[in-house]
């Protein structure tokens, strides 16, 4: 097109002022654009007005989609997926271009029409969530799926994101399974200690009876005709009523152990030295026969079963004057060692306050490579002869400080004597 | 002197025959006591109360076994406790093992004592000498 030959001086300066201001405004908008105020130009174009997004605009976010773990997908009205991140093209094991343009229909496995449906219509309205089996090539993944509805380039399109949710599903099955493990061995164990408890009732009763009968014949026989036997022979009778004794004893502690657990709990709080003092009131006439020297110190009060920490310090009490050197007045200790006071831990709860008592004598003591047979039910290190008892005393009392969240240990040196340790707790929780 | 009290009568039902020869043997010398014969159940206990006429025959003290056929002690108790004139009489209830359950229920149905069954000669008769104590005492 030719040009005008000649512009007039106020034609050009108009000209001008008209190339200034659009010049002001091509500097503005590019300025704009550069601190990202403006996403998008409209522009008259030959072809009439052009839209021209911005793709550095939302840079930052995109690389914020694209590496994060959740699944990130853009669906159009009609549920066709505009976009997708790398992550959901992962999940459902496709790659990347093939999933552009699918309906998300596609992913969305057998029989979760419903959820899709509900799906595309109220997510349009409002932030939307559910869980969704998604159908992937390797098979199906549960997911979080949350849908909101955004305003994006041409128009509003519904934005989806989704979480992964196998590795909690597989642990929540795991947990659950282990809960119902854990339910049926405790119903298990009950079962058993119930059954126990109603065998060693039977078997008690039943035993104890025939065991009396033998008892009082024996006797019988002993006072009416125990001096026709032939010398030597009378002791046989004696050998009888003796075995005897001894095991209608072995039935009765038998049966006090294993009633143990289903007796009373009941704990009250105890002042333990005037417990122990009673204990040695009964031992009064064994004590005088025997010599003994018996120091008691002060000990704490406790809670505790009184009966049942009653019995303990009878038997610890009874070893150590039964166990005393031959030709040897035994000299017995019982006092508390430390305490009450916190175990060494962070968060001393009132439970965790403990106190230790010992009870030491100058006895035969024992090797203590076998300390831990000592406590344990039946074991004798003496032969039954040289020494009275059923050999119970011992696994009997650990089991009632254990029952009372406490310890039992010993130390013992042969041929100079025992101590033995104990450790309570000042006060019981319910768990015990 | 004040005139003697006639000694208490004590009836005792008892199914097992060793335990009824322990019984006379180690209490039928027993001066301050008399022994009624021994019934051999619950149900033949309640038929003897039901039939005596005569004051002489009719126990002071009853002395039940627990385990007997028919009728326990304890099922015996309750009869006994139901009958009119009869359920005065105290009612001793001595068994093998003495269990807290049993002696629980025992008293509550109204037995004057629940006793282990003693194992020899001394202990029948301290077990005699506590019952007479806590009937008369």
């Amino acid at each position: 097109m030719s040009m005008n030959p000649a512009k007039t001086y106020d034609q050009l300066l108009a000209e001008n002022a008209r190339l200034l201001i659009q010049l002001e405004e091509a500097t503005g908008t590019i300025e704009a654009i550069r601190t990202g105020q403006v996403d998008a130009l409209v522009v008259e174009g030959a072809n009439g007005l052009e839209l021209y997004t911005l793709t550095t605009a939302d840079q930052a976010y995109r690389v914020f989609i694209e590496t994060m773990n959740e699944g990130a997908v853009t669906l159009n009205e009609a549920g066709l997926i505009l976009y997708c991140n790398s992550a959901f093209a992962a999940l459902v094991g496709l790659p990347l271009s093939n999933v552009m343009g699918l309906s998300f229909e596609t992913f969305i496995a057998t029989g979760g029409t419903e959820i899709y449906r509900e799906l595309m219509t109220k997510g349009w309205l409002q932030t939307w969530k559910a869980e969704v089996l998604i159908q992937a090539t390797h098979g199906t993944v549960p997911c979080q799926l949350s849908v909101t509805a955004l305003e994006l380039y041409e128009g509003v399109a519904l934005s989806l994101i989704l979480t992964d949710l196998s590795l909690q599903k597989q642990t929540q099955a795991q947990l659950k399974q282990n809960n119902e493990r854990l339910a049926d061995m405790n119903a298990a164990l009950e079962t058993s200690n119930y059954d126990l408890q109603q065998f060693a009732s039977v078997a008690s009763h039943d035993l104890q009876e025939p065991l009396r009968k033998i008892l009082i014949y024996s006797n019988l026989l002993k006072d009416q005709h125990g001096r026709e036997f032939p010398a030597g022979q009378g002791r046989y009778l004696d050998k009888i009523i003796g075995s005897s004794t001894r095991m209608k004893t072995i039935i009765t502690d038998v049966l006090s152990y294993s009633r143990l657990s289903f007796h009373d709990s009941t704990r009250t709080i105890t002042n333990l030295r005037v417990l122990v003092s009673e204990v040695l009131d009964d031992f009064e006439l064994l004590i005088w026969e025997k010599k003994a020297v018996v120091t008691l110190g002060d000990l704490p009060e406790l809670e505790v079963n009184p009966g049942q920490i009653r019995q303990v310090f009878q038997n610890l009490i009874s070893n150590a004057l039964k166990f005393s050197k031959p030709g040897q007045p035994p000299s017995i200790n019982i006092e508390c060692t430390s305490g009450p006071e916190a175990e060494a831990e962070p968060q001393a709860t009132p439970s965790a306050v403990y106190c230790w008592i010992t009870i030491t004598d100058n006895g035969i003591g024992f090797d203590e490579q076998y300390t831990e047979k000592v406590f344990s039910l039946f074991h004798r290190l003496n032969t039954k002869d040289a020494y009275e008892g059923s050999g119970i005393g011992l696994a009997f009392a650990k089991r009632i400080i254990d029952k009372h969240g406490g310890t039992i240990g010993a130390t013992s040196q042969e041929g100079v004597g025992s101590k033995f340790k104990i450790k309570l707790p000042l006060y019981q929780t319910t768990s015990n | 002197m004040a005139a003697e009290r006639p000694v208490p009568k004590i009836l005792l039902a008892e199914d097992d025959g060793d335990d009824r020869t322990f019984f006379v043997e180690f209490l039928g010398n027993r001066p301050d006591i008399s022994l009624l014969p021994i019934v051999a159940n619950g149900v033949e206990m309640l038929q003897y109360l039901n039939a005596v006429s005569t004051e002489a025959e009719r126990p002071d003290i009853i002395v039940l076994d627990q385990n007997m056929p028919k009728l326990t002690g304890k099922e015996t108790l309750a009869a006994l406790k139901q009958d009119g004139k009869n359920s005065e009489i105290p009612v001793i209830v001595y068994t093998t093992y003495a269990g807290h359950q049993l002696i629980e229920e025992c008293v509550r149905l109204g037995a004057a004592m629940v006793m282990v069954k003693p194992d020899s000669r001394e202990g029948y008769n301290q077990m005699m000498d506590e019952i007479l104590l806590t009937c008369q005492g």
